[in-house]
């Protein structure tokens, strides 16, 4: 028996604008909202859209991210028929290719998706922080009698250069694709999240590995091609809350955001709508009678003695007495050692912030850096980490960076 | 982290023992599966020792409000007894058998006894489901197998607790301390009440498994009941039982103060560390899968040990919250445990209180126990 509509979900980005956080980790893998991956987000939106076969699509520092995945239990996806798969390049008889681009790595799947004989295939991106019910998305395509669906957001003109847009009449029906123009004729921005007839998909898949000229990219390719023949393509306009978080102050911004989610509208609270995680298995955060704690999320594991102030604290964190957090993104098993002042910024797992050290600093001015500080990196004591920096290696004792 | 081995015993847990020391916290829901320390059921312990020491065929043979213990283990995933081979085996009171709920271990045993015959390791651990710790039982097996005893029996050194030795109902819930020659055991009192420090048995047993399932056999038909009266102390002649003097962490509930107390030790770091630290087998309990806590501008928090899925808005102090727990703006909660999903009001002032799960503090309640007295509200009750 076949499946309605499964979900391929594109997971292979370096991530390269996160350069200190995805050194040894594939972008969908870094750590947001206190106890989550960014992966977690697409995956439980699929389970609750009741999508239950989803291919992840990896090859970059997959390492973690296969870990992470697992058999799928902790999204419900452990399924005999269907489920999590991840699907990394592999050897071929006609040989072996890394994935080329994003359509490329599908055409490389074609026959994993052959074996659900889906009727519709759903592209997901694994950087973006959404909750959305693709059954809606689904309907829509359905109604419009689509080839071809994706989801858009309305966008700010003034900032619409920034992204590919979609120019569509007022069905909806997409005329034109205009990828990060100079003069915008919309304001409807691609999300990166597509439905296709899966034989419309398949045929225009293998038709731009035949072009020798293609890059292989949906975005640049299939999308044109599908214009180009005057396929019904349709934009579905989403009006939940999405975030694209490739960069560090938009991964930093949309983890604030999760503290004031009566503004920000994304609501990790929802009884309806949860987002599944692997779990820490960490005991109760513990509060210390010196500590304050004032605006933040705290999860498992924590032990806090020092001030934190409108941060994100995620599992098995240590703050030390006297420390001071604030506005600051702190990921799993991090210590802040007593005195050290971390303030705007991301700190990575496993990272050390020795006595008295000062890492990023309160935006002044013009001066809005997000400080960062990789994984496992140990900032010495007493040491300055400014507001700008990107630390990927250790910073000794004293050390101004 | 401890090296996993693959052990050579299965383990048995009871986890209906000792229900009548805590009727309060009882009466929908039995021993092992009584919420600890913000978000764990006291089976958890038991469980995850076992499981980390490389235990992976266990029985837990349930008598009665098991329920809410069913729901919680599932298959057992969680603690990963999933198992095509052993794993987690839940046993329902045998019904043709013997309908006697409050009956002892022999015939709890006895019981198993087609399925015991069919395992295949050598050795049996035997354990309740009243005692909190993050138990090696490697090293207990290591014990009884060097020492070449019939049985091992792991004790603590320590004074009688006060609420056990005036218990009512210490006819059916019989508590063992145990006089020790060497390592050897040479007497098993029942229910003694001397003061000072005492072997007090943890009643967590290694047996032969083929040995203990002759034996129970026996007793059986001869009319015993209880695996100490009528198993043990006839046979302290001609089984060698050996003590184990248990060291590491343990906390015992025996009393509905006894289970405030407990809770509240692991607001020290210390104890907190000597259960959970670095090191020690991590505990796996059921998965929720509740967002962080949330601290709201306004919010206080001093010595507090707090789940997941809590949104605080109020002051909480001295206190355990479990998961999913609300505290309204202006609530003041110190020295209480509010168990999963409680929900204080606004301005609500709640000092030395048990809340059950699911209860609900109106808004502007004050309600005021004493540390010898702590208030309790049983499940789903509005206040």
């Amino acid at each position: 028996m076949g499946k309605e509509m499964i979900a391929m979900l594109l997971a292979g980005g370096q991530g390269s604008r996160l350069y200190a956080l995805t050194q040894k980790l594939a972008k969908p893998a870094v750590p947001f909202g206190g106890k989550y991956r960014i992966i977690d987000f697409p995956l439980s939106n699929c389970v609750n859209s009741g999508i239950d076969t989803v291919g992840i699509l990896t090859q970059y520092q997959p390492l973690v991210l296969n870990e992470y995945i697992g058999n799928g239990q902790p999204w419900d996806l452990d399924r005999l028929y269907g489920g999590v798969h991840v699907l990394p390049p592999y050897q071929q008889a006609s040989g072996s290719d890394w994935y080329k681009g994003t359509a490329n790595a599908i055409y490389q799947n074609i026959s994993f998706i052959d074996r659900y004989d889906p009727e519709y295939v759903i592209i997901l991106s694994g950087d973006q922080i959404c909750k959305q019910d693709y059954r809606d998305f689904l309907r829509f395509h359905k109604e419009k009698e689509a080839e071809f669906s994706v989801a858009v957001m309305e966008v700010p003109w003034e900032e619409a250069p920034r992204f590919g847009l979609m120019v569509a009449d007022e069905n909806d029906k997409i005329t034109e694709f205009q990828e990060k123009p100079k003069e915008p004729k919309s304001n409807l921005a691609s999300m990166g999240i597509y439905i296709f007839n899966w034989d419309i998909l398949r045929k225009y898949l293998i038709e731009d590995e035949e072009d020798p000229q293609s890059e292989n990219d949906f975005g640049n390719n299939i999308i044109p091609n599908l214009l180009r023949d005057n396929r019904n393509m349709y934009a579905y306009r989403f009006k939940g809350y999405w975030k694209d978080v490739g960069t560090i102050s938009s991964l930093w911004e949309a983890n604030m955001e999760v503290l004031d989610p009566e503004h920000s509208g994304i609501n990790l609270f929802d009884e309806d709508w949860k987002i599944y995680s692997r779990n820490s298995g960490m005991t109760g955060h513990k509060i210390n009678a010196g500590a304050y704690v004032e605006n933040s999320m705290i999860t498992d594991g924590c032990n806090i003695s020092g001030s934190v102030k409108h941060s994100i604290l995620f599992s098995g964190v240590k703050i030390e007495e006297g420390a001071e957090v604030e506005d600051a993104v702190i990921m799993g098993n991090a210590m802040i050692k007593s005195g050290a002042k971390v303030k705007h910024c991301i700190i990575a797992e496993d990272v050390i912030i020795g006595n008295d050290a000062v890492v990023g600093q309160m935006p002044e001015g013009d001066s809005k850096g997000v400080a960062t500080v990789g994984p496992a990196i140990y900032v010495g004591d007493n040491a300055v980490v400014g507001p700008d920096a990107m630390v990927s290696d250790n910073v000794k004792d004293g050390d101004k960076q | 982290m401890m090296k996993t081995e693959n052990t050579n015993a299965l383990g048995i847990i009871f986890p209906n023992i000792y229900d009548e020391l805590v009727p309060e916290l009882t009466s929908e829901r039995l021993m092992a599966s009584l919420p600890f320390a913000s978000r764990y059921r006291i089976i958890d312990f038991v469980l995850s020792s076992m499981v980390s020491c490389g235990i992976d065929n266990i029985a837990v043979l349930v008598r009665k409000n098991y329920f809410s213990l069913l729901d919680h283990l599932g298959s057992g995933r969680e603690w990963d007894l999933t198992r095509k081979n052993g794993g987690l085996t839940i046993f329902p009171p045998f019904a043709e058998k013997n309908m006697d709920v409050s009956s002892g271990k022999v015939s709890m045993i006895a019981n198993l006894t087609g399925f015991l015959k069919s395992q295949r390791e050598k050795y049996v651990i035997l354990s309740d489901a009243n005692i909190v710790s993050n138990f090696d039982f490697n090293a207990l097996l290591d014990t009884h197998i060097e020492s070449g005893a019939d049985v091992t029996v792991a004790y603590t050194k320590q004074k009688l607790p006060q609420s056990i030795i005036e218990a009512e109902n210490t006819t059916k819930s019989m508590y063992y301390t145990i006089d020790m020659d060497g390592t050897r055991v040479k007497k098993i009192n029942i229910n003694s009440k001397e003061e000072g420090i005492q072997n007090f048995s943890m009643n967590t047993y290694v047996f032969e498994r083929e040995k203990l399932v002759q034996l129970v056999n026996e007793v059986l038909i001869a009319g015993g009941i209880y695996l100490e009266r009528d198993v043990l102390m006839p046979r302290l002649g001609s089984l060698n039982i050996h003590g184990y003097e248990y060291k590491e962490y343990v906390a015992r509930i025996d009393s509905l103060k006894g289970y405030f107390d407990e809770n509240m030790k692991l607001l020290d770091n210390e104890n907190l560390d000597a259960l959970f630290g670095n090191g020690k087998n991590p505990i796996h309990t059921k998965v929720r899968d509740d967002n962080p806590t949330r601290y709201i501008t306004g919010a206080s928090a001093k010595n507090v040990m707090v789940a997941d899925g809590c949104v605080i808005e109020g002051d909480i102090e001295n206190s355990i919250l479990f998961r999913g727990v609300k505290v309204g703006k202006g609530a003041k909660v110190k020295n209480s445990i509010l168990m999963q999903d409680t929900v204080v009001g606004e301005g609500a002032n709640v000092d030395y209180v048990i809340t059950d799960k699911k209860v609900q503090i109106t808004e502007g309640k004050e309600l005021k126990g004493t540390d010898t007295f702590p208030v309790f509200i049983a499940k789903k009750q509005v206040v």
